[in-house]
Parts: structure tokens; sequence; C-alpha cells
């Protein structure tokens, strides 16, 4: 089993949705994020005066899938989420040990 | 008890004083004689005052509606908006706006008053005095304006909004309420005047109908998908401000249709008024709720809201001249005419973020119609010092015939079809300057922070730790050294 983190920019999370949903993923589960990679944030003014500020508004998606299904959820996120542009985000996959389903008590793959 | 010895020996000398004939005169006992001006005058001004500050707050109204159903990214947008729109329509309702509007010409447009010279002492024969009813008309107009940017939400550039609001609250609102309610507009002096108590027509219907422009030549949000595409409006992003925001303007109204009899004297219209705003609005809320039930099966808040607006926006015209039922049965119907106008204006795919279009335009000439069937006959015309029933407005169905239906359906088609004209002009003008729309990437990163430098919620979030940059540095491309840099993320 494995999780696929993927950081996009807020605007592709509608396509990036509709792209997941269609080769049939168990669950999403999304957060609205802040960070910064090699893009380095942005300036922004506030009153007259000039920050530079790191943290840029992000979204970030995680799907658990199972191990031969990883690259695919991670190219097909990459695929819809991709505008050309610095700042489009990253992809990562990593093993998961355990997985429950809290109402039924299902472990492993029946649990996704 | 020596103590109370002298107070006592105070008093009675400070009785016997006032008794002599200097003491007297100081007191000011001889009483001056009053005319009638001396009270009627002050009262009107400081009615039609109280009523000015309430419209005037009414843009604490559109604000916080405006940014309620408005999206995160560009809340801090729409508050300046509105901020720049007020002090823009200041200045020109002071240079020449009033001058167009209010003062007399001809029954196209008025041309005394620029820069509000040779002013009497009060305007008209409202007993009002000059300034005050100056101030009142402002807050009427700055009502228009905002009613505008309402349906341009998170798309209109700054800078086109500047331009566009000085069309509107410069031009296109004075120039076309003149004929309305200019003391020689075209409209005013028929033969049986078109009848526009406090603005359904003049501020609603322009309002409304300059916002269906704008909206057409600005184009719909990115990523906006329509009913008949399968999508439908992107919810608003707090419910708690959109509902005090639609409140707050209805408070604001008690300034805005009881405020426009412009006189303290008439009482019994200023009751009368507020009753029936009241009743319109509470009809209308309630029936906007119960008519989009069955559709949904939910109890919609959004559309309860621009439900009592649109009763108020309806009961705006006719509200001097109808009954409290005839007020229940306008709220009711604007009520079902705003859910219809809404799905009208999706079904053409306009993108109208707040619903200006169908709360102030479809029900602005609902209401101005619905005079023309509800009238009583009752009530004539509000005057400086009581109502005038010399002259009585009567519908069609208390038995006053089809004259006033007819003048009404006149006087709306005439301003609606002649605004919308004119605000395409102003909007494709605006937008060939290549100003009117902002580029699809600042859309996308959020208008509030390319437009105006930050975002409008939590920005201390991320300037946590951050002291300003010099200033100059930081537009240069210089990168300012900072003890607490972390290398996460940066890779290769």
């Amino acid at each position: 089993m494995h999780l696929v983190t993927a950081i996009i920019k807020p605007h592709r999370l509608e396509d990036v949705t509709a792209a997941l949903k269609g080769i049939d993923v168990n669950g999403i589960t999304m957060s609205e994020v802040q960070g910064f990679g090699r893009q380095r944030g942005h300036t922004e003014v506030y009153r007259g005066s000039e920050y530079n500020v790191d943290f840029v508004p992000k979204t970030m998606i995680q799907v658990a899938c199972d191990a031969s299904d990883a690259d695919k959820v991670a190219d097909v996120i990459a695929d819809a989420a991709r505008t050309g542009k610095i700042g489009d985000g990253k992809i990562w996959i990593t093993e998961l040990s355990r997985v429950v389903r809290i109402r039924t008590g299902e472990t492993g793959t029946e649990a996704l | 008890m020596l103590g109370l010895g002298v107070v006592l020996l105070g008093v009675w000398a400070i009785t016997w004083y006032f008794s002599t004939k200097a003491g007297a005169s100081m007191l000011g006992q001889s009483t001056p004689a009053l005319k009638a001006d001396d009270i009627v005058n002050p009262l009107n001004t400081v009615w039609v005052l109280l009523a000015a500050f309430l419209v005037f707050f009414m843009q604490a109204g559109f604000m916080m509606l405006e940014a309620g159903f408005g999206r995160t990214r560009e809340v801090s947008n729409i508050m300046l908006e509105c901020i720049a729109d007020t002090c823009l329509c200041g200045i020109l309702f002071w240079a020449f706006g009033f001058a167009f509007m209010f003062g007399s010409g001809n029954g196209w447009i008025g041309h005394t008053f620029f820069f509000l010279n040779n002013a009497p002492a009060t305007y008209g024969s409202t007993g009002v005095a000059f300034l005050a009813f100056f101030l009142f008309q402002f807050a009427f107009a700055d009502t228009c304006s905002t009613i505008t940017s309402g349906a341009m939400v998170g798309r209109t550039a700054f800078g086109g909004d500047l331009l566009y609001s000085t069309a509107v609250s410069g031009f296109i609102y004075p120039i076309i309420g003149h004929w309305v309610w200019g003391p020689d507009g075209w409209l005013a002096t028929m033969k049986t005047p078109f009848r526009d108590f406090a603005g359904s027509t003049v501020v609603h219907t322009i309002g409304g109908m300059i916002a269906l422009a704008g909206a057409i030549a600005l184009g719909p949000r990115i990523g906006r998908k329509f009913k008949r595409d399968g999508g439908g409006m992107p919810p608003g992003h707090d419910m708690v401000l959109a509902s005090l925001g639609g409140v707050i303007l209805w408070f604001g109204w008690y300034g805005f249709n009881p405020g426009s009899t412009l006189s303290a004297m008439d009482f019994g219209g200023i009751g009368r008024v507020a009753t029936n705003t009241t009743l319109a609005a509470c009809a209308a809320g309630l029936g906007a709720m119960l008519f989009a039930y069955p559709r949904s099966h939910k109890w919609d808040t959004g559309i309860s809201i621009n439900g009592f607006l649109a009763g108020l926006v309806a009961i705006t015209c006719p509200c001097y001249w109808v009954s409290p039922f005839g007020a229940i049965c306008i709220g009711a119907i604007a009520s079902v005419v705003m859910v219809l106008a809404v799905d009208f204006v999706e079904w053409l795919r306009v993108d109208d973020p707040i619903g200006a279009v169908a709360v102030h335009g479809a029900c602005g000439i609902f209401g101005t119609l619905s005079l023309g069937l509800f009238a009583t006959g009752q009530y004539g015309l509000p005057g400086a010092t009581g109502a005038d029933t010399s002259i009585r407005v009567e519908g069609l169905f208390y038995g006053g015939g089809a004259k006033q239906l007819g003048v009404q359906l006149l006087g709306s088609a005439v301003v609606t079809f002649a605004t919308f004209a004119v605000a395409l002009v102003v909007m494709y003008a605006v937008k060939a300057l290549g100003v009117l729309r902002i580029s699809e990437e600042i859309e996308i990163g959020g208008i509030d922070i390319h437009e105006h430098g930050a975002p409008a919620f939590h920005p201390e979030f991320a300037y946590m730790g951050h002291s300003a940059i010099p200033s100059g540095s930081a537009s240069q491309g210089l990168k300012i050294p900072r003890s607490d840099e972390t290398t996460i993320g940066v890779g290769d």
C-alpha cells in the first residue's frame, strides 16, 4: 500500500479531482497548506511596506492506493495539475505499513 | 445647621435676583416670534439628514453582502472598490452630478448648481437645507454605483472600476435620474407624471442594468460553469457577513424610503412608508424561502437574503401610495420575480456573483410597474408642511384604470433601455482600453494580492517573524539575507 501526496496549485484542484475520479481512486483527502519550493515565495505589500512572503497558499491532496497503482495515480495528478509555470508543485510517494477502516475494523488492502 | 442656613440664603438670593428686571432679561423671558418656517425647515432638515445617514450606512451593508457572497481571494478588492466608489461619487456629485440631476435645465439634463454654486438656503419647496438635500441625494447616487460593482465582483481591474464608476456616478445616474427626479425632468412633467417615490427605477433599475452591461462586457469568472452546462453559482465564503450585510441594508432602507418624503411634517406618510417597507421585505423573505424550497428541498439562506432585498427594491417605488396589504402582495410577487430572474441570468450565461441584476434590475422594474396596479388612490404627495392630497395616485386594482400603469410601463422601459444601451457602450469602451478585466494570471493567483498587495484574511500568518523589506530593495530583486533561512525544498 502506498500514499501519494501531491502539493498543487489551488486552482488546479478541480481538474485533478476530476482526473482522479476518472481512474476510480477510492478516496482523496485535501488540505489547504502554505509553503515554498524553488519558487521562494513572493512579495506582498501591506499598508505601504513590502514583505517577502515565504509561504504561498497551496493545496495538498493525499491518495492511499495499492502499491501497483501508485505510479499511475501520480502520473494522473501530474498531468492534471501541470500549468508549465513555476510553482506547479511536487508529488511524492511513501509506503504505508498499516491501514485500518475504522467502521469495520478491516485492515490492509481491504481497508483502502 | 449653619451650612443649611447658608444654602437656604443662597437659594433665596438667586430667586430674588431672577425676579428683578435685570435678572429676568438675562434669562430671556421675552418669547421670540416664530414663523412656521422656523420650525418646519429645521424639522424637515433634521429628518432628511437622519435618513441620509441611514442610507449612507447601506454602504456597510453592501460591502458585507458582496464580501460574503464573494470568495476569499477577492474580498480586499471588494472592500476597496466600495470605498473608492463612495469617495469618487462624493466628489463627482459635488462637481457636476448633482447639477445634472437636480439642477434646473431642460427635460433631459440640469445645468445649475455646478460645484454647488449659487445654492439657495433650501432646496425647492421642500424646506430642507440645500446641503442636507445634497447629502441625501449623494447617498442615493453612491448606492446606485455600488449596486453596479456587485455583478462585476472578482474579475474587474481596479483601474477599470474607477473609470466606469466615474461614468456611472458622474453621468449615467445623474442624467437619466434627472428625467424622473429633476425639477423639470420630462418623465416627471408628463400630463400623468411617471412616479418613482424612492427609486425602484432611478436607483435600482439603473444600477441593475449597468450591472448587467458590466457583467456581459466582462464575461464570467474563470472556471465559472453555468447551470445549463452542469455547474452553478460558486458558493460565497461567509454567510455570516452576507446575512448581516442584507439586514444592514434592510435597516438602511428605513432612511431610503421614509426619508424620501423629504418632510417630517408628513408624519402619516413616514409611518405608512416605513411599515410598507417592512411588510414587503417580510413577505419577500418568506416568499423566496418558500418558493426555493420545493426546487432544492433546502431552506436556502442565500436566496432568502436576496428575497427580502428583492421585496425592499420593489416596494421602493410604490411605498407611499399603497396599503400595507398591497405592500405584502408586492413583496411576495417580487420574491418570485427575483428567483426567476436569477434563473434567467444564469441561463444567459451571465456571471452575477451577488445577484444584482435579478434583485435590483428585475425587481426594480417590477416595483415600478406595481405602483400602477396597487396604488390605492387615497394618497397624493408629501409636502413641506404635510401630506398634499390635491393630486391622487390610483392604480388598476383600485379602480384607477390603466393610465398610471401605462405611464409606469413607459417610464420604466425608457429608463431600462436607455441605461442598458449607454452602459454597454461605456463598458465596451473601457474594455477596448484594455483595463476592464484583470489578466488570467492575476485572477487565478488572487486579485487581492496582485491589485492590493495582500490577501484579505490572515496576512499576519505569512509575515510571521519577518520585518518589512527596506523600501526599493525587493522591487529590484535583491535577496535579503535572513537568519531563519531554511533549506527545505530548495533541492538541486
